[in-house]
């Protein structure tokens, strides 16, 4: 397929967490929330004259220092921020909000504030912690109500001046309505058998919606939609469609991987994926904006940190619903090195995966960066992908996409 | 500080090592002087007669050939060998009145889940009663249920198997990580959840209760064993979470609905109805249970500790955990230990030949599988002052039957659960873990604190620099001892000594009190 025109505009905004788009936004005069984990209802950053930038750690190589405050046993993805911190990463925040969406990224976030890691500039640099709902359930609802409104609210409002109204609210879930519309046109496409982009092409334009003020995304999202529409396909297709689920994940050169062993990724069911993180926010006029905002959040979670146990067994029919959807052959559950919760995750979703639903099942943990160990990845996607040519030559057809 | 010497001539074996060999026992008992070692040998002889207790029980046989961690339990006696090296006096007598206790509670735990369970005693009618309820789970939310049991059947499966027998766990984290969970996580609900994936857990009770206590790790592997409860043996199962920030203010009306929702469930499927009597009697003995500590705490501060080690940290955990007030004996046994405790600081008794260091055990503990608290006090001279699991619930619970008091107690039972032992300081915020150590360490007076480093326990390790940095700031000796919990193939007993020898004799360039205990041979002991 030709390039697409704008990919290397968004594959440069994925260099550095204080990317163009970012600067452009705080010369505009904007307030920059940093946040962190995808639990966080991600609209309520962009109120007013405020933008949020969910915070990651492009093209890490050493992680020595994190790992002296951290150890080696924390996953890396939260030691890649703290080094990031620490080397002044993310000196463009005006505030650092998080969640205790689980253990490690709280203590990543409590190390950078006790080493006064993110300087800012600013005497009105705050940190907040946030509790999360452990269930979607109506009482969960209500948690995240009150700490949106304490944690995020309040202070953007007291420290920054920001206008965080119901109408302030709305507007900003229109916002994020658009680019989520705008997102998820884009990402049907991967639904037809020869598809007119790649897993990887998307992954990079969906983790620019999470760390680029969307505002200054709009435009190049729609042209780009505009282009896939003329584009030609592939004439081939891919020899396997795959389901990519998991934990943390921010580097699409792990998708680029995969794709280079001949897969096509179908659908991203991790954090920093679309599914269901662009899922747009269903808004009335009869409740108040925050209420439903944190509803969205706290039913649309596919975090296995929420432990009850219709979660738990929908998280599952979550991804065989979307490989029925998007006519995957078979799924990749990966996790990021030490990370808890996706390593039970990982356990119970790729044995009910590969049992109950019928999916070849590769499961794999991976480093924070692909690019630091590719040729063990490489080997075992391979390995997965031909195991799926083999099954499709015995069973006689092209995909098998689950049990019936 | 200051080095206290013992005035007082220890009767019986002065050099301790020589009781170690490299078997499962030791080479023979401790002789402790007539007097000690007869009243050791007849709690030896007690804790026998607990023990045929417990085989006389219903279902006891099958459960014995059924169910492999059974077999720990013949190592008991040695479990409580470890935590009386070289105690004489009231020191012996706290550790063996609140060990027994402990013992006693254990045992009949078993009995009851051999008793309820269905593929031994198969008692129905029992098993109905029972609620199954997560070992880390402080059972405030069964306070007014008195006619129901909270059957933690993970205690006698994975946590006591493991104080009594060091390789307990293994072969439940082998086939945990055979079934695919990484070998990074803590060893603990690995071990629970292996002992789900081989269907090793009694099968008994009408519902169950989960929590999210003490950790992600713990939480998650609830999710594998409630599948086969409910999927395999339809037993349902309810969630209760508890938040994580449990200092806050802004999160306690989450936490106290979820408690109200426990209970409806347990009503729901267990037919027993909330007795607000039961509740508020269980109440006062929380209370009690906690001046009690507070008082024994207070007494550890002065310069002649009294109750200490890890018995003082398993009978608080027992005590508040499994208890939670609801047992009438254990103000019995606080009493009785409450009195030896003052008897021995009027005494000025010392626990060991001379103390050296004042020191706080801080960190995540496998020092129930190892005798490390004593053995510090006997090879170094350095006393365990307090522990961070014996740090546990700070306040009083309202305890008068009013309408507001009713209320309030949804609130009192989520504090109790939301601060469970070790949870407390793990999670909640770093003011927990690492400001209230050096809290504690100026109002015990310690010099020193041992850090326990769980390598495994990601909320504990990644604040590993700010401990290391602020300690070195303040001027307080600290010692990393790392481990891996219960599974000693990642460090063995010896490995975790060495750890604490090597920073006495280079870092504080001293020599052992007792020579003798510097190298055990005991990594193959139960």
């Amino acid at each position: 397929m030709r390039d697409l025109k704008h990919l290397q505009y968004f594959e440069d905004l994925l260099q550095n967490a204080n990317n163009d788009l970012v600067k452009k936004a705080r010369a505009d005069g904007k307030v920059c929330a940093a946040f962190v984990c995808e639990n966080t209802p991600e609209p309520l950053f962009n109120l007013g004259n405020c933008f949020g930038v969910r915070l990651f750690a492009p093209n890490t190589g050493s992680m020595d220092v994190a790992t002296y405050y951290m150890t080696s046993f924390l996953c890396e993805t939260t030691r890649a921020l703290l080094e990031r911190a620490i080397e002044g990463g993310f000196n463009f925040a005006d505030c650092v909000i998080a969640p205790d969406g689980c253990t490690m990224i709280n203590r990543c976030i409590e190390n950078m504030e006790l080493l006064k890691a993110v300087e800012s500039g600013s005497d009105r640099f705050f940190y907040e912690h946030m509790e999360l709902p452990f269930k979607a359930d109506e009482n969960g609802v209500r948690l995240m109500e009150v700490q949106c409104r304490n944690h995020i609210l309040t202070p953007l409002s007291e420290v920054y001046g920001i206008d965080v109204s119901d109408r302030a609210i709305r507007d900003a879930v229109r916002e994020h309505n658009e680019i989520c519309d705008l997102v998820n046109r884009i990402g049907d496409l991967r639904k037809d058998r020869r598809p007119r982009i790649t897993g990887y092409e998307y992954a990079v334009l969906v983790l620019s919606t999470y760390v680029c003020p969307k505002y200054l995304l709009k435009d190049r999202l729609s042209e780009t939609l505009e282009e896939l529409k003329e584009r030609e396909p592939d004439d081939r297709e891919a020899r396997a469609r795959l389901v990519v689920t998991g934990s943390e994940m921010d580097d699409p050169e792990f998708i680029r991987l995969i794709e280079e062993c001949g897969a096509f990724v179908c659908a991203d069911r991790y954090c920093f994926g679309s599914l269901p993180g662009r899922k747009r926010i269903a808004m009335n006029e009869d409740e108040d904006a925050l209420t439903q905002v944190c509803r969205h959040y706290t039913y649309e979670c596919q975090c296995p940190r929420q432990m009850n146990m219709e979660k738990f067994y929908g998280r599952k029919a979550y991804i065989n619903e979307i490989a029925k959807e998007y006519l995957a052959d078979g799924v990749i559950y990966d996790q990021v090195k030490f990370c808890d919760p996706w390593a039970y995750e990982r356990l119970s979703g790729s044995t009910a995966l590969r049992e109950e639903y019928g999916y070849p099942v590769l499961s794999v943990d991976r480093p924070y960066n692909i690019r630091s160990s590719s040729g063990q990845m490489r080997t075992r996607v391979q390995a997965f992908i031909e195991s799926i040519e083999i099954k499709k030559l015995r069973e006689g057809k092209a995909g098998t996409g689950g049990k019936a | 500080m200051d080095v206290m010497k013992n005035e007082k001539i220890r009767k019986g074996d002065a050099s301790l090592g020589v009781l170690y060999d490299s078997g499962k026992v030791r080479r023979r008992r401790e002789w402790r002087g007539f007097k000690d070692t007869l009243y050791d040998f007849g709690q030896w002889l007690k804790l026998w007669g607990i023990m045929i207790n417990v085989s006389l029980g219903r279902g006891f046989f099958k459960g014995l050939f059924r169910y492999r961690w059974m077999v720990n339990y013949l190592a008991v006696p040695h479990m409580i060998d470890k935590f009386t090296i070289g105690q004489r006096d009231e020191a012996l007598r706290i550790t063996h009145t609140a060990i027994g206790y402990v013992v006693k509670d254990v045992a009949l735990t078993i009995k009851r889940c051999l008793r309820a369970d269905s593929r031994s005693g198969n008692d129905v009618k029992f098993s109905d009663r029972c609620v199954l309820v997560d070992e880390n789970a402080m059972t405030s939310f069964l306070m007014g249920f008195p006619d129901l049991i909270a059957l933690q059947r993970e205690v006698p499966t994975m946590f006591s198997a493991n104080l009594i027998n060091q390789d307990s766990a293994v072969h439940y984290i082998d086939v945990a990580q055979t079934f695919g969970i990484p070998g990074d996580v803590c060893p603990m609900p690995e071990t629970e959840a292996g002992i789900s994936i081989e269907d090793d857990f009694v099968v008994a009770g009408k519902c169950a209760v989960q929590v999210n206590t003490t950790c992600d790790g713990s939480m998650m592997g609830n999710g594998i064993i409630a599948k086969r409860l409910e999927k395999q043996y339809h037993i349902p199962t309810f969630q209760m979470a508890a938040p994580l920030r449990h200092r806050s203010e802004d999160v306690q009306t989450y936490a106290a609905e979820e408690i109200k929702a426990a209970i409806a469930f347990i009503e729901e499927h267990t037919g027993a109805r909330w007795n607000w009597d039961a509740y508020f009697a269980a109440a006062k003995r929380v209370n009690n249970t906690t001046r009690n500590r507070l008082e024994w705490l207070d007494i550890n501060s002065t310069p002649y500790p009294q109750f200490v080690g890890a018995v003082f940290s398993l009978y608080n955990d027992t005590n508040y955990m499994g208890n939670c007030g609801r047992s009438p004996e254990f103000p019995l046994i606080d009493e009785k230990i409450m009195k030896l405790v003052r008897r021995g600081y009027e005494k000025k008794s010392m626990l060991c030949r001379e103390y050296r260091h004042r020191c706080l055990v801080w960190g995540v503990q496998p020092q129930y599988v190892i005798d490390m608290l004593y053995w510090m006090m006997e090879c170094w001279g350095v006393v365990p002052l307090t522990d961070m699991l014996s740090m546990v619930i700070e306040r009083e619970i309202a305890e008068e039957d009013t309408p507001e008091n009713r209320e309030q107690a949804y609130y009192d039972m989520a504090y109790l659960s939301e601060n469970m032992i070790m949870r407390n300081h793990t999670h909640g915020g770093y003011e927990v873990l690492v400001d209230q150590l050096w809290e504690y360490c100026e109002k015990m007076n310690a010099d020193m604190v041992m850090m326990w480093e769980h390598i495994s326990c990601k909320a504990l390790t990644a604040m590993h620099g700010q401990f290391e940095e602020q300690a070195r700031a303040r001027g307080i000796r600290l010692v990393w001892v790392s481990h891996d919990l219960c599974d000693p193939r990642i460090y063995s007993r010896q490995a975790i000594r060495d750890q604490f020898n090597r920073y006495m004799r280079t870092v504080m360039r001293e020599e052992p009190v007792d020579p003798s205990l510097e190298v055990l041979p005991d990594d193959e002991a139960w």
